[in-house]
């Protein structure tokens, strides 16, 4: 059993290595040593986001580390684009937009153009730029303008940045290296992260080449009442719908007895 | 205090939810509106998906109104005939629009052309209500009060007493053609499918000015018939959208259900025609709120389009 997936497991990696065949090749790389604080994240009723430590050995001592924060889900986003149309601002133009990360978090520890070269961040999809190249827009409603793509993907990025899916910090005092060797972060994740896989990937470069590359895993699901009441939604919803209305009727009607009881009238 | 809501996927902070629900719920027992029209666009500033503000709002509008409208019930307010005839109006109205708002969303621009409407109705809504209460409180202050306590029987309602399919309805006080309420009912079922909201507040104006119910008897039995609508709404989100957010809607009904008892309670203690100037007031306010949203530049010129089968 274990064999047989490990022997697809490899097969599915050579598909996807013939396929793409990258210039630059992470997993061939050697493999950085990280550990996470924790690698489940559990949504109860009073999560609220969460924050999770890394901490990662540099295969080559003094490499520069670029750290990158992605969902495994990808999302299609309807975005609306307004204008003015007499005195009024309305919706004029809608964009589907696909290949946008859900979420992308990318820490550095010093400015990610003095690190690698536009080429390689295009290549691992590092900063916005690459985010950019990645992400496709598709006209749904109104007449497409040139400064279109620019405007909406500028929009997407702020509410994003908002809600806090997005960013990207360049700062060493955020990513340490404590010399040259241990390097240590956390990422928050924001309320707004939802259940499924996350992935943190670890890149270390030395004058601009990919030294090394780690990954870990983070799942993040719900459990308890959050779990029971997204399963029934979804799975039972002439169940729940009911249930939904005799608890609204039950819950008012029993407020008024109590109310009545009171003696106010 | 923060708690996560799971249909809406994101944590909001506890006493914030129940304090709206609290403020909806009050303005819901004391004018007889569902609180929608203001509840969905409160859920939809403090960040909840429109998609799930909506139908999560509605569901807790089947508690408020129920609570409200056993209130009323008890102070003999509801007049179950004529509530029940305007509901069968609401249904067939509100087929027709859920219909018409798909039409219009292929078109494209619905949200405007909802905002237009919201605009000229609530205006015209308030306008009216405003002025006629504002008038009522002059005459009585100037004739020394009980004697305006009526304010006469509408033009437009002694026309409909002249109509085929005559009904008895006996806490409105009236004798009149059962024609009438069921197309107010329609008419007010369209809109309140247009607009995504309960329609209270253009029922209640519409029962007092166009029906000719006494103020208070008008509230309860529209406060009953928004139990039966809003809990059908809540069972077609949960069927088809799968977008009733059940925490949220407890948290919400747990502060409107109170305030809904405080509202009756309030609402005893006002007369007539300073609670329709009250509503009027509201109205207005949120006339100008969206008016204003149509003319000023926004900040953000690209914003999430509503997910596909959200709201109504």
């Amino acid at each position: 059993m274990r064999r047989t997936a490990i022997l697809i497991l490899a097969l599915g990696l050579g598909c996807l290595w013939a396929a793409e065949a990258p210039a630059v090749a992470p997993e061939a790389q050697q493999k950085v040593v990280t550990a996470a604080s924790k690698n489940l994240i559990e949504i109860g009723l009073s999560y609220h986001g969460d924050r999770i430590y890394f901490f990662g050995v540099n295969p080559v001592p003094g490499a520069d580390v670029v750290v990158k924060l992605t969902a495994e889900k990808e999302e299609a986003i309807k975005l609306s684009v307004k204008g003015r149309v007499g005195p009024f601002w309305m919706t004029v133009k809608q964009y589907e937009v696909t290949g946008a990360p859900f979420i992308y978090k990318i820490h550095t520890s010093k400015p990610l153009d003095q690190i690698v070269s536009p080429e390689t961040a295009q290549e691992l999809e590092l900063g916005y730029v690459a985010v950019r190249q990645k992400m496709k827009l598709h006209l749904i409603r109104g007449d497409a303008a040139p400064d279109d793509a620019d405007k909406v993907f500028k929009g997407l990025v702020k509410i994003k940045e908002q809600a806090n899916l997005y960013n990207i910090v360049e700062d060493p005092k955020r990513l340490e290296v404590a010399e040259g060797q241990l390097f240590k972060h956390y990422f928050r994740f924001p309320a707004a992260a939802t259940e499924g896989r996350y992935l943190v990937e670890s890149y270390c470069f030395k004058d601009g080449q990919l030294v090394g590359y780690g990954k870990d895993v983070i799942q993040m699901q719900k459990v308890g009442l959050e779990h029971w009441l997204t399963q029934t939604s979804q799975n039972q919803p002439v169940f729940f719908g009911i249930l939904a209305v005799v608890i609204a009727m039950g819950a008012g009607l029993l407020v008024g007895v109590i109310f009545r009881k009171g003696g106010h009238h | 205090m923060e708690i996560y809501l799971p249909i809406a996927g994101m944590s909001i902070n506890f006493f914030l939810v129940i304090g709206i629900g609290g403020l909806v719920g009050f303005l819901s027992g004391l004018f007889g509106v569902g609180g929608g029209f203001l509840l969905t666009p409160l859920m939809m500033m403090i960040g909840i998906p429109p998609a799930v503000a909506a139908a999560s709002d509605s569901n807790q509008i089947v508690a408020a109104a129920s609570s409200g409208a056993f209130a009323h019930w008890r102070l003999g307010n509801v007049d179950f005939k004529m509530g029940l005839v305007i509901l069968a109006g609401g249904i067939t109205g509100g087929t027709i629009g859920v219909q018409l708002v798909k039409v219009l969303r292929a078109v494209g621009n619905f949200e405007f052309v909802m905002k237009v409407v919201y605009v000229l109705m609530l205006g015209l809504v308030g306008g009216a209500m405003f002025i006629e209460s504002l008038r009522t409180i002059r005459r009585s202050k100037s004739s020394g009060g009980a004697a305006a306590a009526t304010a006469g029987e509408p033009k437009l309602a002694r026309l409909f007493t002249k109509m085929p399919l005559k009904m008895h309805f006996h806490r409105s006080g009236l004798h009149t053609s059962a024609i009438f309420p069921f197309s107010i009912g329609t008419l007010v079922g369209v809109m309140a499918a247009l607009l995504g909201v309960g329609g209270g507040f253009i029922m209640v104006p519409a029962m007092i000015y166009i029906i000719g119910m006494p103020t208070i008897a008008a509230i309860g039995t529209d406060l009953f018939q928004i139990v039966l609508t809003s809990a059908n709404v809540t069972l077609q989100q949960a069927f088809v959208n799968k977008t009733v957010d059940l925490l949220l809607a407890l948290l919400l009904l747990g502060g409107s259900t109170i305030g809904a008892q405080f509202g009756a309670m309030a609402g005893k203690r006002l007369k007539g025609e300073q609670i329709r100037i009250l509503l009027a007031i509201i109205v207005l306010a949120l006339t100008v709120k969206i008016f204003l949203d149509l003319v000023i530049t926004p900040s953000d010129l690209v914003s999430l389009a509503p997910a596909k089968g959200g709201g109504h």
